[in-house]
């Protein structure tokens, strides 16, 4: 029931695919409502502004869209809006970091304007895992944020940073190490 | 613990630091992206458009009739730089040398 369901589901990507590239831009809304929400989160997990993350996520589909006659039809549209939106997101941050150096994650914290209002809404673990996410360096982070917070796979992951499996997953062996220190008292230091 | 049941358990307890956008967000992410894709052309865009091929082409045979005006003026004109055999002999003086000694000789 599951599986003709996702199939289902499918059929209607492609046949949206189809019609934009055929000239329809209204077929386009589906794609737009399907993958909105989570490219939006995966913005905001690179550049932790909710204004940045709203213009990127909208930048994304636009230039997704005048690019679409090179899309090969049948291919999922998601992985590739993910890694759009990630290159626009990681240009903005290489942008920052050349404008200013100073570290821009503590100062926006109070911009996240979504449904999940860390302060006062999510509990304490989620908050000291997000403490703890936010020690590591800049590629580790943004490696265990996708793997951890976003749930993609490590191919996915390497497709959007264009980084290889293997660095993928050295990034994640680093952190999950560091990761597993700083939460020790929540979730054990060693192997048992 | 072992490691994946480590990342099993953070990631179930991370799943409250996915950044959830609210209706207003989306709607409005939306309504910009619906908005830039399906505009219409202005009237800028549809003259470049139309333009753009037109000054292409105008350029594409301007450059061609020149190259063709160049060469066929150069096969066209008589070529009088060409130095021949008369004017060589009636300009310039003969050298023979022998023995040492160089004769000149005038034609």
């Amino acid at each position: 029931m599951k599986a003709a369901a996702a199939h289902e589901e499918d059929s209607l990507e492609v046949a949206a695919i189809a019609e934009t590239k055929a000239g329809r831009p209204e077929a386009y809304e589906y794609l737009v409502g399907k993958y909105l929400k989570r490219v939006i989160s995966v913005a905001w997990g690179i550049v932790r502004n909710a204004d940045d993350a709203e213009d990127l996520a909208q930048e994304a589909f636009v230039r997704a869209y005048e690019n679409i006659a090179r899309f090969r039809t049948g291919d999922p549209f998601g992985p590739w809006i993910y890694r759009i939106v990630t290159n626009l997101s990681l240009d903005v941050v290489k942008h920052r970091s050349r404008v200013r150096q100073e570290a821009l994650s503590e100062m926006e914290e109070g911009e996240r304007r979504d449904r999940a209002d860390l302060g006062a809404r999510t509990n304490e673990i989620a908050a000291r895992i997000d403490t703890a996410l936010k020690t590591l360096p800049e590629m580790q982070r943004m490696v265990a944020r996708m793997h951890l917070v976003e749930e993609f796979s490590h191919t996915e992951i390497a497709e959007m940073l264009k980084l290889s499996e293997g660095t993928v997953r050295s990034h994640l062996s680093l952190a999950r190490r560091k990761l597993r220190e700083q939460l020790a008292d929540i979730y054990g230091g060693s192997d048992e | 613990m072992s490691e994946d049941r480590f990342f099993d358990r953070l990631r179930e307890d991370a799943r409250p630091l996915r950044f959830e956008p609210d209706e207003f967000m989306t709607t409005r992410v939306a309504a910009r992206i619906r908005e830039r894709i399906q505009s219409p052309a202005t009237a800028s865009q549809v003259l470049a458009r139309w333009f753009r091929p037109l000054a292409a082409s105008l350029s594409a045979l301007a450059l061609a009739a020149t190259l063709g005006i160049v060469w066929i003026d150069r096969s066209s004109t008589p070529d009088t730089q060409q130095p021949t055999v008369e004017s060589l002999s009636a300009t310039n003086t003969i050298e023979i040398s022998a023995g040492g000694d160089v004769y000149r000789v005038n034609p």
